[in-house]
């Protein structure tokens, strides 16, 4: 093969090719590029459906309410009222800028202003990211995130958690900033890296628990004292886990109080789905969530 | 192959090749991203891009793997084989915009060099499922840069072509990197069984394509000759060879080409000094031996390039007996004068 003269010789060299050769390979191209083309169009059939969270970037939004520091970092803004006709209210996680917790710039804010933030009523500025009725806000110092700081008139719940007891769950442990929106997919093995090195920042570990039906619930995670287990979760960081754990209500939050070390344990993709009813419900966390200038409502 | 080194020269082939080859890639990222941005209107352009750089940087590596063997087994893809290294180059961009997005995206802005990060973010490396499969991505994508960085001639020549080649074979080490890099990745996060149907696929044809080629080449490398004579070795008749064509054959460790041209046999090593190419399936061109997949040109009496070029090639005793043609398998230095046997 390849040394009878009956075989066309190619030569790159020359400016042409054979005739033959240039309609063999004509023919192959033609058949080579449209498959390529119809793989490209069967890997991106075949993704994961993208979250539907929201990352407002590039867009600054001012929202009014009640700073807690504990159990992390957050504003807590009334929502009109439940379906009983009391307040109801949103936290507002406050996250920062890259892969970091807020409580760099809220501690420099506090110094620049003179002034503590914890239980005021605070207005801060910053990009909202938001999905599943959940609503973060990112604060950055380049923007100068706090407008203004007054008294807190009205005391919120906040101040009264409720102590749902101890609780098994099981889910993925998440960071919220990626999760809930700026990062698709912000879960799973792809997104793993990203998801210890935010934690690792100090961003606050979340478990992402799903139950049969497809329904989210969303816990913060803090050591039993509620300090902070970042470093020590990075081993179970975007895996499967189980946590035993006390469950504490924070209005429509639910934060889980565990220790990583005795608590924490890894288990298979199948184990992960709750048995349905099993989780701790909390109506105010699935309640729908739009945006305002001025707050929200 | 020069003795000076001038910037490649794009004739009407390549500029077909590369065109070609452009508009594939830009074709392929828009259908990437717009079917994914029309089924998923949620879609992140960062992970799009990610995702759309990856996939077509791993079909242009299944398509620069398989042409080596494809024009092994059939001549006439000699011509996609020519200017391989275009491919490579444009395949290692693709690649870079991938692993270099997703550095970016995963480990920049935190509270680690992003490239430390990459390596002690995740740190279970005792671990299969759990293993940081971002680390595998990354020595591809090196191995990438130094194969895409040394494919000009000026660094086969500095290198010297048994380094050059071995360095670009490492190419094999990353496409090994990345199956794992995408198994133990996307695989585990995505549950449509497309994808690993495609990269079962990719893989099945890479392996089967090469597996085809060698069989014919060890088929070609275990040929014996039984009859020998004072060192000499019956190779085939005289008849056998085409005008300005060639046999090769293996006899010991020695891969010979025995070319018949201008009424004669020339025996000269099958190896060409450019990239291994096999010069037996060449052609004897203006008086020189050409080999099939560069064009680089060797006299078919002495095994020299034509001046000014300088390659050089071992040459052989051949000699005709009784319309048999015998050769000595004994290499001269590269670059020796012989005289080669009358045919008439």
């Amino acid at each position: 093969m390849g040394n009878n003269n009956n075989e066309a010789f190619y030569i790159g060299w020359v400016g042409k090719a054979p005739a033959t050769l240039a309609a063999f390979v004509k023919k192959y191209v033609l058949f080579l590029l449209p498959t390529g083309i119809a793989v490209a169009f069967l890997l991106a059939m075949a993704q994961k459906k993208f979250g539907t969270g929201n990352f407002e970037f590039g867009t600054l939004t001012q929202v009014t309410g009640v700073y807690f520091d504990k159990p992390v970092p957050c504003l807590t803004v009334t929502a009109g009222t439940d379906v009983w006709g009391k307040p109801a209210y949103v936290t507002v996680p406050l996250i920062g800028y890259g892969k970091f917790w807020a409580e760099g710039v809220l501690t420099e804010m506090e110094k620049t202003k003179g002034v503590t933030l914890n239980n005021k009523q605070v207005t801060m500025r910053g990009t909202l990211l938001y999905n599943d009725g959940k609503v973060f806000m990112q604060i950055d110092g380049n923007d100068n995130p706090v407008t203004n700081v007054a008294e807190n008139k009205h005391p919120m719940p906040t101040a009264q958690p409720v102590d749902i007891g101890r609780i098994l769950v099981k889910g993925e442990i998440v960071d919220p900033k990626c999760y809930f929106g700026v990062m698709k997919p912000g879960e799973g093995k792809p997104h793993e890296d990203c998801a210890i090195r935010c934690i690792l920042g100090g961003m606050p570990p979340m478990l992402h628990v799903v139950d049969r039906n497809g329904r989210s619930n969303y816990y913060f995670i803090v050591g039993t004292g509620g300090d902070k287990i970042n470093n020590s979760l990075k081993n179970y960081i975007a895996k499967p886990v189980e946590i035993k754990a006390k469950a504490v209500q924070f209005n429509d939050l639910v934060v889980l109080y565990t220790n990583a070390s005795q608590s924490i344990t890894a288990i298979s993709k199948s184990a992960m789905l709750q048995p349905q009813g099993s989780m701790v419900a909390c109506a105010a966390m699935r309640m729908p969530v739009t945006t305002t200038a001025s707050g929200i409502k | 192959m020069g003795a000076h080194y001038t910037a490649v020269g794009w004739n009407r082939q390549k500029k077909i090749y590369d065109w070609l080859l452009f508009a594939f890639c830009v074709t392929y990222l828009a259908v990437f991203v717009a079917t994914t941005a029309a089924i998923n209107p949620d879609y992140t352009f960062e992970t799009v891009l990610i995702r759309a750089t990856s996939t077509l940087a791993f079909v242009l590596l299944h398509i620069i793997l398989s042409i080596g063997p494809l024009a092994r087994i059939n001549h006439k893809f000699l011509p996609l084989l020519y200017n391989r290294r275009h491919l490579g180059v444009t395949m290692f961009f693709v690649a870079m915009v991938h692993g270099g997005f997703s550095i970016l995206q995963f480990h920049a802005l935190g509270n680690t060099n992003p490239f430390l990060s990459l390596f002690l973010s995740n740190t279970q490396y005792n671990s299969l499922p759990g293993f940081p499969f971002q680390a595998l991505g990354f020595f591809a994508l090196l191995i990438l840069l130094l194969m895409a960085a040394t494919s000009h001639d000026f660094w086969l020549h500095n290198l010297s072509p048994k380094i050059w080649k071995s360095l670009h074979m490492l190419v094999y080490l990353a496409y090994l990197l990345i199956i794992m890099h995408v198994m133990l990745g996307v695989i585990q996060y995505e549950t449509n069984p497309v994808l690993v149907t495609v990269l079962g696929l990719g893989a099945i044809t890479i392996i089967s394509l090469h597996l085809i080629a060698g069989a014919r080449e060890v088929k070609k490398d275990n040929t014996t000759y039984t009859n020998r004579q004072d060192g000499f070795v019956q190779v085939c008749q005289v008849a056998e060879i085409e005008n300005d064509r060639a046999k090769m054959f293996c006899i010991g460790a020695e891969r010979i080409a025995v070319f018949k041209t201008a009424g004669k046999l020339f025996a000269i090593s099958n190896v060409c000094k450019h990239q291994n190419g096999p010069l037996g399936e060449g052609k004897v061109i203006d008086g020189c031996i050409t080999c099939p997949w560069h064009g680089y040109q060797y006299l078919p009496h002495n095994g020299q390039s034509p001046p000014p070029f300088k390659e050089q090639v071992s040459t052989y005793d051949v000699i005709i007996k009784e319309g048999y043609v015998w050769v000595n398998p004994v290499a001269y230095p590269e670059g020796t004068e012989r005289p080669g046997a009358s045919v008439h």
